[in-house]
């Protein structure tokens, strides 16, 4: 298997306070991985340099090519899907219109329409509140909305950063459930950045626990459920 | 009743004029939330080039579209060349920038063409067709069918294209729409460029009723900031209506209110000032949300 993504050795930050001092960590073709840690450890800002949303120094390459001096929409242009922290929701447009936007680039019209016909499979209140403002939307729906719009964007790779904050538990676990179908019918690979770390180790092969801006630990999703002090000292549970 | 009736539609004419020139002003803030105050002297400067080329022998409706594409073309010149390198300064900082751009284009306007008020035929017939005792010039007809169908046309290209999409997208969600795949800085051009040539019709349709020299825009602007005010400032649709409310309101007041004449201007400061007394988001605007 041949890594997607590959970051090695990165640093960024905001101004002059650095946040990231020297992530490296790799995603194979198809794979769902985790990045957990604390609040502030900077998981969201690995997902936000590698969408070139924060300056960074090292690599970061994405199917063998290095993403260094490529602005965010042409990063995403290359195939990744970013669903930020808060969703990325545009409000001011309808929920049609958010899909739209998210298929916009696309030219294979036949493909886009069978995606369209997944989406509504798997979110049918999105088909029902179509011609509605995206504002009307509950919190859950929004994020319903969010993945879906990636998945229209036809990735190889989606970067989801904490996908359950704010949400019901029941909602979450449907909404994992969603993720784990779409990573597995369409060979999509996951970065999965997220506070829930149960949730998220049952989801993914392999996980990195981030600790103020450094890959502390690393191995398989499952060795690190069955490790005791791991789970104890990073995970909280 | 006839005389009202014959008022309200040269109202409508006018007020298709400033609808257009609002409209220009609504793109530009909501793409940069922003208001462009040079709106006006791009729209004078085009009229003056479609002056120019109706004096070198091109007919009215062929020199109307060059002129639309070529003030399209200058709307995103002037946001490439000096509006996007000061992109993330702060608000005050564009707002003089624009007034700058505004004393700028008029002094070029002035040095090119001379503050000599010139005529402008109009492209429409001087007479005046009867609709059962109410007299409506083909004129207002004109203006009123020209600007309708161009702004007919922004609103499709807004709400039934992608590239309207994307448009809408970048100015209310720049950085969502980044992660889409939206060029966002070439979509504020591309507003600045259809603000631009917008803004060009309302040149042009507006000066062969005043007469055609550098500042010929300046008491226009002032109307079209109301009806933007007035619509919301957020919203088309709000910028048209507004417009031809204040048009409507212009005018008549004009013909009933003894002496009005020297108020007119007063009259369109006030619409801004009640606005935003009494209803600050106007007609069609959301509840005030900031961009941060």
């Amino acid at each position: 298997m041949t890594a997607l993504l590959e970051l090695e050795n990165v640093r960024a930050g905001y101004g002059s306070t650095s946040v990231l001092h020297g992530v490296s960590l790799s995603v194979l073709e198809g794979q769902v991985v985790s990045l957990l840690g604390a609040n502030g450890a900077g998981k969201t800002t690995t997902l936000r340099a590698i969408t070139g949303g924060v300056r960074w120094t090292g690599d970061i390459r994405f199917a063998g090519r290095s993403l260094r001096r490529t602005g965010t929409e042409d990063v995403v242009r290359r195939g990744i899907a970013h669903v930020p922290e808060g969703r990325g929701i545009c409000t001011e447009l309808t929920v049609d219109e958010n899909l739209k936007l998210g298929s916009h680039l696309r030219r294979d019209k036949a493909e886009v329409a069978k995606d369209y016909d997944r989406v509504f499979e798997y979110f049918p209140v999105l088909k029902e509140r179509r011609r509605l403002s995206a504002s009307t939307l509950s919190g859950g729906e929004q994020q319903m909305l969010a993945l879906a719009r990636a998945l229209l964007m036809r990735p190889r790779l989606m970067l989801l950063d904490e996908p359950s904050l704010g949400l019901a538990p029941i909602v979450v676990r449907s909404i994992f459930e969603i993720i784990r179908s779409i990573n597995q019918t369409s060979d999509v690979a996951v970065l999965l950045v997220e506070q829930n770390a149960r949730i998220a180790l049952d989801l993914s092969s392999s996980a990195y626990v981030l600790e103020v801006g450094r890959v502390a630990v690393h191995g398989a999703s499952a060795e690190l459920q069955d490790n005791e002090s791991v789970r104890r000292s990073y995970l909280g549970y | 009743m006839q005389e009202f009736l014959q008022l309200v539609v040269s109202g409508i004419s006018t007020g298709a004029i400033f609808a257009s020139l609002a409209l220009a002003l609504v793109l530009i803030y909501n793409a940069m939330g922003l208001v462009n105050f040079a709106q006006g002297e791009m729209a004078m400067f085009a009229t003056f080039i479609a002056y120019t080329l109706v004096n070198a022998g091109m007919s009215f409706w062929i020199a109307f579209p060059v002129t639309m594409v070529l003030a399209f073309g200058g709307g995103i010149l002037i946001q490439r060349v000096v509006i996007r390198p000061v992109e993330r300064a702060p608000v005050l900082t564009l707002v003089i920038i624009t007034l700058g751009l505004a004393t700028l284009v008029n002094g070029v306007a002035g040095f090119l063409w001379g503050y000599v008020p010139r005529s402008f035929a109009s492209p429409f017939s001087p007479d005046s067709v009867d609709l059962g005792g109410v007299f409506i010039s083909y004129r207002d007809l004109g203006v009123i069918a020209v600007s309708g169908l161009v702004l007919l046309a922004i609103y499709l290209l807004l709400q039934h294209t992608t590239v309207g999409l994307t448009l809408r997208a970048a100015a209310h969600h720049p950085e969502a729409s980044r992660l889409l795949g939206v060029h966002v800085s070439w979509m504020l051009a591309l507003g600045w460029g259809l603000a631009s040539a917008v803004g060009a019709v309302s040149g042009m349709m507006v000066a062969p009723i005043l007469l055609l020299e550098p500042n010929m825009m300046q008491t226009i602007i002032i109307y079209a900031f109301a009806a933007a005010v007035l619509g919301g400032i957020e919203s088309p649709l709000g910028a048209v209506v507004g417009g031809l409310l204040v048009g409507v309101t212009v005018n008549l007041a004009g013909a009933y209110i003894p002496n009005a004449g020297d108020l007119q201007l007063a009259f369109g400061l006030g619409i801004i000032i009640l606005v935003l007394i009494l209803k600050p988001n106007g007609l069609f605007g959301r509840a005030a949300t900031r961009r941060v």
